[in-house]
């Protein structure tokens, strides 16, 4: 049993599921679903179609080059049966797995964080400038409570036992 | 509408494109053209039944060949079944003749057939190999991709002539 990657989503192919097509030039394009033996069909270029891997990585959206990779490589000599080995490597697969997922997750949340600073940024900038949409100026000078201000609040350490036998 | 409104993109989108790359016109036109024209685009692949011509893959003197029975099946012939076909286009000095009748093994077939793991595998074509009635190779040479479905089948002499075993 091997578990194939999808030719056009570079999804994984559990068996029993999905097509594949044999060219007559010899080459095996591997489908994990119709969607994708569609797109095939259509010739769509998986490059240019945004929601599969070759897409995203190519767009550096997604994690490329990891160590956690090189577990993964295609490998065509088997394995001599060692059940110590076969235990190992079960619980190997699910930590690298979490690895992955983690350092993958991470690629995008630092991704995407210049544009959540930047958005931050311009919420601020629009509430200085444009809080005239919203109330009148004169307004504003009297009652400044929509403004962002600074409110420190001291936290007492001594808590209070009052609050606690209101709800007998 | 949306047939119309589908028409009219298309018809401006090959009068742009002046209708050469397909990957061009494809990706504009097909995505209003699909929910319209997506029956059109699915071929449904049958088995091989009489008058399915196949193309022959080895050396034996046919280039085509029509199938005129298939042995096992009451709908048609699948990938790795033997045929019973008539020779329809030969080389002009070749083992086979035009016009004669020949067994033939199907090793491509367009239509997908399921696999042990429950996968389904398909070609791009229907190709077949001309065998004798002990079902041994006529001809000396396979080209293209074969399935290994045709070692269940006892066709181990096909298996070792071919190129690349699918």
């Amino acid at each position: 049993m091997r578990l194939e990657k999808c030719w056009f989503c570079s999804s994984t192919i559990y068996p029993g599921h999905g097509i594949e097509f044999v060219r007559n030039d010899a080459n095996i394009f591997r489908f994990c679903r119709s969607k994708c033996h569609k797109n095939f069909k259509m010739k769509r270029n998986p490059r240019k179609v945004k929601w599969t891997k070759a897409y995203r990585r190519l767009l550096g959206k997604d994690m490329t080059q990891d160590s956690t990779f090189e577990f993964e490589r295609k490998r065509n000599r088997p394995e001599r049966y060692d059940r110590n080995i076969a235990e190992n490597t079960l619980k190997a697969i699910k930590k690298i797995d979490k690895i992955r997922s983690d350092r993958a997750s991470d690629h995008i949340k630092n991704r995407l964080k210049t544009g959540k600073i930047q958005r931050q940024k311009e919420a601020r900038k629009q509430l200085e400038q444009d809080i005239h949409l919203v109330k009148a100026p004169l307004a504003l000078a009297q009652d400044s409570s929509l403004y962002l201000p600074k409110i420190k609040v001291n936290v007492s350490q001594t808590r209070t036992e009052e609050n606690q036998p209101m709800e007998g | 509408m949306a047939v119309s409104f589908a028409s009219r993109c298309s018809r401006v989108g090959r009068s742009l494109m002046g209708g050469l790359g397909n990957n061009f016109c494809n990706l504009p036109s097909t995505s209003s053209e699909m929910t319209c024209g997506s029956f059109l685009s699915q071929q449904q692949r049958t088995f091989i039944q009489m008058r399915t011509v196949l193309k022959v893959v080895d050396n034996s003197g046919a280039k085509k060949v029509m199938c005129i029975q298939a042995l096992k099946g009451k709908k048609g012939a699948r990938l790795g079944d033997t045929i019973i076909a008539s020779v329809k286009e030969a080389m002009p000095n070749g083992k086979v003749k035009k016009g004669k009748v020949v067994y033939g093994v199907v090793v491509r077939a367009a239509m997908q057939r399921g696999r042990c793991d429950g996968s389904e595998v398909k070609f791009d074509d229907n190709a077949v190999v001309l065998v004798d009635k002990q079902g041994q190779p006529i001809g000396t040479r396979v080209f293209g991709p074969v399935p290994h479905e045709l070692r269940q089948k006892k066709h181990v002499k096909i298996l070792t002539l071919a190129g690349h075993i699918a």
